[in-house]
């Protein structure tokens, strides 16, 4: 039995209630997130994704609902919001933008200097992330502004890791990155939380991206969450998904054209080792059904 | 705070009002602010009140976008009022203490301007609730262009002015992004000495700049690739006409000047 880390309980956020402009960004959604799980989060622009995650700490408060954190309320006390957001940490789409110190150290340590922390743990958390991203002391008394647009992106990360939260989401951390950054990114995340054993929200409308790293993927759609299930069982509806206007990992369409063609496969292959078992199964039974 | 900010902002309705050629709303407005400094007595500045509540009933934009725009300027609306009672002189007196005393002519005179800078900004909030942005500038553009004969670039001051008008709700858009994303590295805007809250605000104005100045040379790289070369010779794609209802606005704002200026002729100045 996994503990839950993170729950919403009929979470509904209106903006700009009273005005011609009203509109629900999300609606009606209960979900409970498992601690150590790397969720993909999911959904077509405009969907809800980036106000939903504003809610896990606390920089948007729902217009009705509440959102647990380890089971407490996190607006039950209002002048704690702060401790809220050391420990779930989000790290918001294009986070280069936020860079504002003159070194790269220092914007590191914008963060774990907020939670009151003392120097030598300060030092501690900033060079452990350093060294975790790849950046080496070279970079330390860098300007942020002088960097490549992968690393001020990898410094952006870092600022939010070194609080060391319990939970990290991510919005679209691979935004606007060619492959190799993707994959530099993409292997962080995955890294971070097997060293950390914390759960990781991961924003993304890449399913490529989501359906290599993620252990359970939620979909947004509409403004409502239309699944939160593991990956396989969250393709294995692509027809759905298809229709919500999602793209589906290149491989699964392939295996549903398969299915419509009338071969007997399965339809929630994401990853080519699962292909290739699924290709070489149907073969074999080919091959029975030949004799 | 920063979603107070209601300058530039448009309201879409459909109203009389929103039909009303930019140049009217204009000179409406600019009439309307210098009718509000020639209102000698109550009569006329009831008057002036009653026709800037028609006219915001007449815009239908919602109430509360104008109180959204006037709540910002209450403390200078106060500012104002206290200074006018302690320092004008005249009328009887009514309380006197240390070096102070106060007088019906000081009340009259802040209820005055009180009232007055509260018309201000309700009647310029009208003008932008009710004219997109463009049409606005486009509408100075035209009614300064006159100007070009004292070699005044009224085009580029008005390409200026949109953009800078432009930009506000982007920028504002961008003020909350970052700020929100220092929030979540545990900013803390709202506690502290007033010292400690303008230093809070560094982390938010440096990448501000950063990606203003960003956007800034993007902009004028884009422009200069579709080939924008200033006003010489530029035409435009919608051109504003003046109806029979913008004449008739018009001449109906005149007539209440001398509305107001006969209703200070005879009833009297109080300020």
């Amino acid at each position: 039995m996994s503990v839950t880390v993170l729950e919403t309980k009929d979470l509904t956020y209106i903006y700009s209630k009273g005005t011609n402009y009203e509109m629900a960004a999300i609606n009606n959604i209960n979900l409970a997130i498992e601690k150590g799980e790397l969720v993909g989060i999911i959904g077509h622009t405009g969907s809800g994704k980036s106000t939903l995650i504003q809610h896990f700490n606390g920089i948007l408060k729902a217009t009705s609902g509440t959102v647990l954190l380890d089971g407490a309320d996190i607006w039950q006390d209002k002048s704690k919001i702060r401790n809220v957001r050391f420990k779930v940490g989000v790290c918001f789409q294009y986070p280069e933008y936020q860079l504002f110190e003159e070194t790269v150290y220092k914007d590191i340590a914008f963060g774990p200097k907020n939670m009151g922390l003392d120097e030598k743990e300060i030092d501690r958390k900033v060079r452990q992330v350093c060294e975790f991203v790849g950046l080496d002391e070279s970079y330390f008394e860098k300007s942020p502004f002088d960097l490549s647009g992968g690393e001020k992106r990898r410094v952006a990360i870092a600022g939010i890791m070194a609080m060391e939260p319990e939970v990290l989401v991510l919005d679209e951390p691979c935004a606007g990155l060619d492959p190799k950054g993707r994959n530099v990114i993409l292997d962080l995340i995955c890294e971070y939380r097997k060293k950390t054993n914390s759960t990781v929200l991961v924003v993304s409308h890449s399913m490529e991206d989501i359906s290599k790293i993620a252990t359970k993927i939620l979909v947004m759609n509409d403004s409502k969450l239309a699944f939160y299930d593991t990956v396989e069982n969250v393709f294995a509806k692509s027809d759905e998904l298809i229709e919500m206007g999602l793209n589906i990992p290149e491989i699964t369409k392939l295996f549903l054209k398969l299915k419509k063609s009338g071969y007997d496969v399965r339809t929630d292959i994401y990853t080519l080792e699962q292909a290739e078992k699924e290709l070489l199964a149907l073969v074999e039974r080919g091959k029975k059904n030949a004799q | 705070m920063l979603s107070d900010i209601t300058i530039g902002q448009y309201y879409k309705a459909d109203s009389f009002v929103h039909r009303l050629d930019a140049r009217t709303k204009i000179i409406l407005t600019a009439l309307f602010l210098v009718i509000i400094f020639m209102c000698k007595n109550f009569l006329s500045l009831a008057l002036m009140f009653v026709l800037l509540v028609t006219s915001v009933l007449a815009c239908k934009v919602p109430m509360k976008m104008f109180l959204k725009s006037v709540k910002p300027i209450i403390p200078i609306v106060i500012f104002t009022a206290v200074i006018n009672v302690i320092y004008a002189t005249g009328g009887t007196e009514l309380v006197s203490f240390w070096k102070i005393s106060i007088t019906t002519k000081g009340l009259a005179t802040a209820f005055f301007m009180a009232i007055r800078i509260i018309c201000l900004i309700i009647s310029s909030s009208i003008l932008t609730y009710t004219t997109v942005p463009t049409a606005l500038t486009d509408g100075i553009e035209k009614l300064f262009s006159p100007l070009k004969v004292l070699h005044v670039d009224v085009h580029t001051l008005a390409m200026m002015m949109t953009l800078a008008l432009r930009f506000i709700p982007t920028l504002i858009e961008e003020i909350n992004r970052i700020t929100n994303a220092q929030k979540a590295r545990g900013a803390d805007f709202e506690s502290g000495k007033l010292f400690e809250r303008v230093k809070a605000m560094i982390p938010i104005l440096i990448p501000l700049f950063v990606s203003a100045f960003n956007r800034a040379y993007e902009l004028a790289f884009a422009m200069s690739c579709r080939c924008y070369r200033g006003g010489e010779g530029r035409t435009r794609m919608k051109q504003p006409k003046m109806k029979a209802a913008d004449y008739l606005i018009l001449l109906f704002f005149v007539l209440i000047i001398v509305g107001v200026i006969l209703l200070n002729h005879f009833f009297g100045k109080i300020v």
